[in-house]
């Protein structure tokens, strides 16, 4: 039954109420349940998907955004092989607290860590950040970005699968003993900025 | 002419096809005929016989008419009758709403009377009967049938005397209750609270009485705090007095819960107690925050706070004494407090859940209304202060949980000591008391989530500050100063004797290098083990976990393996310098002196040198001298790993020194003599099979101590009695030609 050749565990975090659970029941149950009330501390879910014929387990570890869980939440980063760092399109505060996000991230996470912008519902009218914005950030800070909406299932699936595929690809090449860390990040940012563009 | 020809002759082809058609066809209808032909004796049988039927089936048919006839008529006659009863029903059931309608007029009257007279009397329950049976009747047809009836004025009249009666018994029965509430008499509360249902105001009276309640549970809670807050310091129980008094206010209310719980079912139904918790949850939530506000202020808790992420900014090594650290022991007991605080809460809201989740599955039968409820009251739940503040307490809980872990470990490797009859040092010890102690207090939070974190925590700190701690001893490498004990130990009493004793530097930091190679292997049994306890231990303490919670434990506990793969690789480091500072060293030289002697024996130097020291038996003395003084130092798997070392360095080298030695007959078999002792003695020496890695170097002794050349073939190919072969082909002629008496012609053509 378990017979997946990789493992990842794949974080979210960011503000309360931006959609980190239904981007995870969108991706993990193709659901979109409306009126979802706050996470309590970290849910779990699992999910395989296959990338190159592999099969890949990602671990989703959805956690609550609400600053009294950060001590049960911030135990999980260091484990992780990738953080999605999710903000709302229609709310300027939840941009404005990413700094705070990535020096909790900086603290406490592997630095080799996997870190994507998310800006999740772009179904909403009343956009305040517009993806320029979004993706200036992510190219300061190294990361990939991507904007989607959990509603409408748009980029959920390529979000999680563009993860996984990257994984695949740092997994493979840590096996290669001359690895240069700093090169690949290069590479990483260039082709998320073409990505985005299409 | 020729096309004439030509027409004439493929006149005839074409004829002469038609000629065969038809032919074809002839035999084909022929056959045909001849079936039919067959056929027919057969039909005219079957025609017969059906002959014979045709006055049978005629009776039949009569027959069959009559029968329709007769149906017809029973289901008229049904029909008549069946119509005359349902005329009946009709009326029967009209005559019953009638006698009904009747009933409710005389009822009516009666209550109209009577209340009235109730009133008067102050016979509250006997008024409160008459317009409970006045609300029991349908208002609507109570209209219509006042139409119906001659005398509407009359009947309007009772309706209205009766509205007015219900209005007016409301407002009193909610006066009286409040006067008792007033007067504090139980009696009239309780008495009041059972008329309440019968005008048809139950959530008047829930609320209302609960109301009450709360009052109660108010004055309580406020008299406890009150004594906690003036608990003096002496006090047993002064450090848990918080703990104390929540506990306090949540049996108060529990047992409020199950004392009106059963007056609530029998006098306003089941599915009510949701209303009812409601009102109380508003008490508790405010007694519980102003318990917790008493208990931050008197425990300090933001101040301990601001120190502990002060202290983690500056990081746990830095030597900013300035910063006054908390000594992980005072924390102790309040850590131990918190979680009695978060585990009492925790009882509290289950116990509400089920009570109130029991109490709507048998009240509310419609399944939306039930779920609509359930949802209604789980939100209540979770946006709850106690909730809330039960969240607060965990998150402070998890903030000094793992401070005091840090810290703790820290101290243990401070205050690392070596026992000399102990081959760990007591840091090992220490650091799993602390993480074994840290997660069972999690455990006694009876929150996953805190014992997962917990969990996470531990990882981290074993993985990181301990093994790194592990990892630098090593790094410092083991000094090789000394060939051997005896040679230490003479310089050592030399130094003694001459009075300038330069401390046992060397020695310490050996032992130091040992102590930390056992250590990390002492650690990864003490690691499985913790998995492995604790995972029963939480499975205890929370028996009702889901597959999804389950996999969220397994999860984290797996972040352990990832200490333990951590374990393993420091070992390998710490062997891997030990192999180069200590085995290399002592080990090529022993090995070199093979080079040393002819392996070209005749008979008689062959006696010669088996009578005297033979080379493997120096080898094996000097191997034993090495390894018993390692035996008692190491680990048994950390001894086994040092002899895989050792067995190693040693089959490498003798294979590069047999390279260049060269054998006769007699030479090959001391050789294949000679391997087999050693590899029989290391055998002996430890418990992991070596054979693996003897195995070359018992095929090179193999291939030497051949009588001739072609031998080889009983060894190499497909056949049953060939060996698994660890030389390549190449390898094994350069060894075949070490041999003086093999041609190398005849190794040449060996087809391998």
């Amino acid at each position: 039954m378990d017979d997946y050749k990789f493992l990842f565990k794949v974080v979210l975090v960011g503000n309360a109420g931006v959609g980190k659970t239904c981007l995870v029941r969108r991706f993990t149950q193709g659901l979109f349940p409306p009126g979802q009330g706050a996470t309590i501390g970290v849910d779990f879910m699992i999910k395989t998907v296959e990338v190159d014929n592999e099969k890949v387990k990602l671990q989703i570890w959805d956690t609550a955004g609400q600053e009294r869980f950060r001590s049960i939440t911030q135990s999980y980063y260091r484990s992780a092989h990738a953080l999605i760092l999710v903000y709302d399109i229609s709310c300027q505060p939840t941009f404005d607290c990413l700094p705070d996000w990535l020096r909790e991230i900086e603290e406490y996470a592997n630095s080799k860590v996997l870190r994507v912008l998310v800006g999740n519902k772009i179904d909403r009218e009343d956009r305040e950040i517009p993806t320029h914005v979004g993706e200036e950030f992510a190219e300061r800070n190294n990361m990939y970005f991507l904007e989607t909406s959990a509603k409408e299932a748009e980029n959920v699936e390529t979000l999680f699968i563009q993860i996984a595929v990257d994984l695949i690809k740092q997994a493979r090449n840590r096996d290669v003993p001359k690895y240069d860390d700093t090169t690949t990040i290069e590479d990483r940012t260039t082709s998320i900025g073409n990505k985005l563009l299409q | 002419m020729s096309a004439s020809e030509m027409s004439f002759e493929e006149m005839q082809e074409e004829i002469r096809n038609q000629l065969e058609k038809l032919q074809i066809e002839e035999d084909s209808l022929q056959e045909e005929m001849s079936t039919i032909m067959n056929q027919a004796p057969f039909l005219n049988e079957k025609i017969k016989s059906l002959k014979k039927l045709v006055p049978a089936l005629k009776i039949i048919e009569h027959d069959a008419v009559g029968l329709v006839n007769t149906i017809n008529d029973i289901s008229d006659s049904s029909e008549k009758i069946s119509g005359k009863i349902r005329l009946l029903d009709e009326a029967r059931s009209r005559v019953q709403e009638c006698q009904s309608r009747v009933c409710d007029l005389i009822d009516l009257e009666i209550c109209s009377q009577g209340v009235q007279a109730a009133i008067l009397d102050s016979d509250y329950e006997k008024g409160a009967a008459h317009v409970h049976r006045f609300l029991s009747m349908d208002q609507s047809l109570l209209q219509k049938t006042a139409n119906d009836v001659e005398n509407i004025s009359n009947t309007l009249k009772s309706v209205r005397t009766l509205q007015d009666a219900t209005s007016q018994l409301r407002a009193l029965v909610e006066h009286k209750f409040n006067e008792a509430v007033r007067n504090e008499d139980l009696v009239s509360i309780e008495r009041f609270f059972k008329i309440f249902p019968l005008l048809g105001i139950h959530e008047v009276g829930i609320t209302e009485f609960c109301t009450y309640l709360r009052g109660k549970v108010s004055l309580t809670a406020e008299k406890n705090l009150k004594t906690a807050i003036t608990t003096p310091i002496s006090d047993k129980r002064y450090n848990i007095i918080f703990a104390d008094t929540l506990t306090l206010l949540f049996e108060g209310l529990a047992k409020v819960i199950d004392i009106h719980q059963p007056l609530l079912e029998t006098y306003y139904g089941p599915g009510r107690l949701f209303s009812a918790v409601n009102i109380l949850q508003k008490e508790c939530d405010v007694q519980v925050r102003r318990i917790f506000n008493e208990w931050m202020k008197c425990r300090q808790i933001n101040k301990k706070m601001q120190q502990i992420s002060e202290i983690s900014r500056i990081g746990p090594n830095s030597s900013f004494s300035k910063l006054e650290r908390i000594d992980p022991k005072d924390l102790d007991i309040l850590i131990g407090e918190i979680t009695f605080m978060h585990y009492r809460s925790e009882l509290y809201i289950r116990f509400i859940q089920r009570k109130v989740m029991a109490d709507i599955e048998i009240g509310i039968l419609d399944s939306q209304k039930k779920e609509e409820c359930i949802n209604a009251f789980s939100q209540a739940l979770n946006n709850s202060e106690l909730t809330q503040l039960k969240h607060e307490l965990l998150s402070h809980y998890l903030r000094l949980e793992q401070y005091f872990m840090e810290e703790s470990i820290n101290k243990a490797v401070a205050m690392d000591s070596v026992d000399s009859s102990q081959q760990t040092s007591s840091m090992v010890d220490d650091t799993f008391f602390i993480v074994r102690k840290c997660i069972r207090r999690s455990i006694s939070s009876g929150n996953l989530d805190g014992i997962c974190a917990i969990i996470n925590t531990a990882c981290r700190v074993l993985e990181n500050d301990f093994c790194d701690v592990l990892r630098s001893k090593l790094r410092q490498g083991y000094p090789s100063g000394y060939l051997d004990l005896t040679q230490a130990y003479n310089v050592l009493q030399s130094s003694i004797q001459q009075g300038r004793l330069q401390s046992g530097d060397t020695e310490q930091s050996r032992t130091a290098f040992i102590v930390a190679l056992n250590n990390a292997d002492s650690c990864i049994e003490y690691v499985d083990a913790l998995c492995e306890g604790v995972l029963k231990e939480i499975e205890n303490a929370l028996p009702g976990m889901n597959s999804n919670e389950h996999g969220k434990l397994e999860s984290c506990l797996s972040g352990l393996s990832s200490v333990t793969s951590n374990l393993k690789e420091i070992i390998e480091y710490g062997i891997q310098q030990l192999r180069s500072s200590v085995i290399k060293p002592r080990v090529n030289p022993w090995v070199d002196a093979f080079l040393n002697i002819s392996h070209q024996f005749t008979e008689e130097e062959l006696s010669v040198y088996e009578a005297g020291e033979t080379f493997v038996q120096t080898l094996i003395m000097n191997l034993e001298s090495l390894l018993s003084s390692f035996k008692d130092m190491l680990t048994v798997a950390n001894y086994d790993a040092f002899v895989g070392a050792l067995t190693t360095e040693v089959t490498q080298r003798l294979e590069k020194v047999i390279l260049k030695s060269s054998f006769n007959g007699l030479g090959g078999l001391i050789l294949d003599k000679e391997v087999r002792s050693l590899a029989s003695y290391i055998t002996a020496a430890t418990s992991w099979s070596v054979r693996d890695k003897f195995a070359r170097l018992t095929q090179i002794a193999t291939v030497l101590n051949l009588e001739q050349v072609s031998e080889i073939a009983d060894y190499w190919g497909n056949h049953d009695g060939a060996l698994t072969w660890r030389l390549t082909p190449s390898e094994l002629r350069s060894f075949l030609l070490l041999r003086t008496d093999f041609k190398p012609d005849d190794v040449k053509r060996l087809k391998l």
